[in-house]
């Protein structure tokens, strides 16, 4: 089994989605990133050159042309580098492409897939560490991917490709080195499915995107303290697989939900509503949540982390969760 | 191209009378139910509507925007499932769920109406860039108004059509130079400016002249499929004076052909409009000066297009409203 990156994963993904089906094709460049993975596209260059194009800096209608393609028959792939860059196309992912289904009373669908990059990079300051997936998931008709690891990244993407509905690929660009052994064949991982990364005893940490990868570093910090942390990453927010997570919640009986988006109206949020409305008496402790405090990314360093829910704020609340 | 046939002219027409009428009846029809929404109706643009929907072929993708009901009956569309819609009943096009700002004919390439200024400009770019990637040879239409133009995606839509040598005809109804508050502020001195800055084709037509019309957006769509290229259509009107409802009524009252023969008889605040502005009425008098029919036969095309509405009217007020269980489904597609 070849290693790959999540970067080259994607790709890899992508390829196979272009070679299954003669309607995709790639609106947007830069795909793997900028970063040391950018080589990754290469491949894709290499095969399918002639079904890509490289659009003006028009976020809004680089949405509308993938939504109007893909209500006449193409299955776009549209890249925004990133995720704030589609603040300019709102209007067309939330009143178009997502509503357009519905509307039509299922004459039209939108297939289209939007790939964005979001979160706390590293010195991207209040306008480019944005991650407005809860945003999103505010809104019906939208389906909404998050892969924390390259196996997953081939796999989802391959559904995204394949899927009826406009979906978005929502990325951590801090993510795309992560590598590990993923199959060179062709393969899908199906949507609203999450999945245990770690199993554990004491208390469930709910989570999606970077905060998994973090969630899994707290949960080797605190197995030496004796505490058995279970992981679940949920990877994709809509559709949601609430029966996954109220499993491991009463298994456990305590909860910490934890993710980049703000603490308000956010992911960390829903999940802790999703349990209490299904499952309160299987809770022993209060759920704590952990998610981005309402100020924005500030640029420095020391700043930048004070505000990012990482590795430490994970070990701290489930020590709270479980009154340690 | 050579001057259309009497036959397609009367074809025209036939269209251009069941876009006034079934208007007519939605004033009607919101008079008698007081039906909530909001009709953006499409009197006045008849011509310019009729002439797109006959440069349309099989297989190709029409983006207009909520003044829409002209286009969509132009295209073929039930009008009893189309009146069912605006009404919110079961049996409409979009079985409830789209009312009258959002009908939709997928069969007959009438994808959808985006509500928002600008939508249909952007959406038809996309429908031209997969018609091209499929290499159909069919082309796509974006119809919108002045306003448009003042949108941003607008601007980013055209020069990426332009760029990509997207096969669509914009087509523009400019009705801006009323006298009410303009419909656009656009610091060019034309619309055409901008299109024709970006490198796209542009045609001027007088959107009330029928005849103008239909040859004007025959031969833009015959080279939007020669060349592959976008072409940009001003159709100037006039702005009929109930375009904006907010009660439903008839300014100008219930068309009447007969007054295309007697437009000294016409009198009244709205009279300049019915004489020189209404697409209907000057394609009656063209069509019995050109011999083409008489206003018998006009007479009795209408009477028979009347009661075609009559009963369509009858269907949709016997269509029920759909079952609440309904909102909920049809959020995904399988």
């Amino acid at each position: 089994m070849p290693q790959m990156n999540l970067a080259e994963a994607l790709i890899d993904g992508l390829i196979w989605s272009l070679r299954a089906d003669p309607r995709a094709t790639i609106i947007g460049r830069g795909i793997a990133g900028h970063g040391p993975e950018h080589a990754a596209e290469d491949r894709l260059k290499q095969e399918f050159g002639s079904r890509i194009i490289d659009p003006p800096t028009s976020e809004a209608a680089v949405a509308q042309l993938g939504t109007g393609a893909a209500m006449a028959g193409a299955r776009p792939f549209v890249h925004y580098g990133t995720a704030v860059f589609a603040y300019e196309a709102w209007n067309q992912f939330i009143n178009e492409a997502a509503n357009i289904h519905y509307m039509s009373n299922g004459q039209l669908s939108a297939p289209v897939t939007f790939h964005l990059f979001h979160g706390i990079r590293g010195g991207g300051g209040p306008q480019h560490s944005g991650s407005p997936y809860a945003m999103y998931a505010n809104n019906p008709g939208l389906e909404i991917v998050l892969p924390t690891s390259p196996r997953d990244a081939k796999g989802l993407m391959r559904s995204a490709m394949a899927s009826n509905n406009p979906t978005i690929v929502i990325q951590n660009a801090q993510l795309l080195g992560l590598t590990e052994d993923v199959p060179a064949e062709d393969y899908s991982i199906p949507f609203g499915k999450a999945v245990v990364k770690r199993d554990g005893r004491d208390v469930s940490v709910i989570a999606c995107s970077r905060s998994v990868i973090d969630a899994l570093e707290a949960a080797d910090i605190l197995e030496k303290e004796g505490l058995s942390v279970e992981v679940v990453d949920i990877r994709t927010l809509a559709p949601l697989d609430v029966d996954t997570i109220v499993a491991s919640v009463e298994k456990t009986g305590r909860m910490v939900a934890v993710d980049e988006t703000y603490e308000i109206c956010g992911v960390a949020s829903e999940l802790i509503a999703s349990v209490v409305t299904r499952a309160f008496s299987a809770l022993k402790t209060q759920p704590v949540r952990v998610g981005r405090p309402m100020t924005p990314v500030p640029f420095s360093p020391p700043l930048e982390a004070a505000v990012n829910p990482g590795t430490q704020k994970i070990v701290d609340a489930c020590r709270r969760a479980c009154k340690r | 191209m050579a001057k259309p046939s009497h036959a397609e002219r009367l074809e025209l027409f036939r269209r251009m009378l069941h876009m006034r009428r079934f208007e007519e009846m939605v004033i009607r029809l919101a008079q008698a139910y007081e039906y909530t929404g909001r009709q953006h109706l499409h009197i006045g643009h008849e011509a310019t509507g009729a002439a797109v929907a006959m440069a349309m072929r099989a297989g190709d993708k029409i983006h207009t925007t909520h003044r829409n009901h002209g286009y969509v009956i132009a295209c073929g569309a039930d009008p009893g499932r189309a009146f069912a819609e605006i009404m919110g009943r079961r049996d409409g096009l979009n079985g409830g769920k789209g009312g009258s700002w959002h009908l939709c004919d997928a069969e007959r390439g009438f994808q959808s109406t985006s509500a928002m200024v600008g939508g249909s400009i952007a959406l038809a770019a996309g429908a031209a860039f997969a018609l091209k990637l499929a290499g159909s040879g069919n082309i796509s239409f974006a119809h919108f108004g002045d306003g448009t133009l003042d949108e941003g995606v607008a601007y980013e839509s055209l020069n990426i059509a332009s760029i990509y040598e997207l096969p669509v005809l914009f087509v523009c109804e400019n009705n801006s130079k009323a006298g009410q508050r303009p419909s656009s502020m656009l610091a060019a001195a034309r619309l055409q400016d901008v299109p024709a800055a970006l490198q796209i084709h542009c045609e001027l037509v007088d959107g009330a002249d029928s005849d103008a019309a239909q040859i004007a957006f025959q031969k833009a769509a015959d080279r939007v499929r020669e060349t592959g290229k976008p072409v940009f259509i001003e159709a100037t009107l006039e702005r009929w004076p109930g375009s904006h409802q907010v009660k439903a009524a008839f300014p100008t009252g219930v068309t009447d052909l007969s007054l295309a023969l007697n437009l000294d008889k016409v009198e009244g605040k709205h009279a300049d409009w019915i004489k020189q502005s209404d697409p209907i009425l000057r394609a009656t008098r063209a069509l019995i000066k050109d011999g083409v029919s008489d206003l018998v036969g006009l007479l009795e095309m209408d009477a028979k297009v009347n009661l075609l509405m009559e009963d369509a009217r009858s269907f949709a007020e016997a269509s029920p409203f759909p079952d609440a269980s309904v909102a909920f489904t049809g959020v995904f597609a399988s």
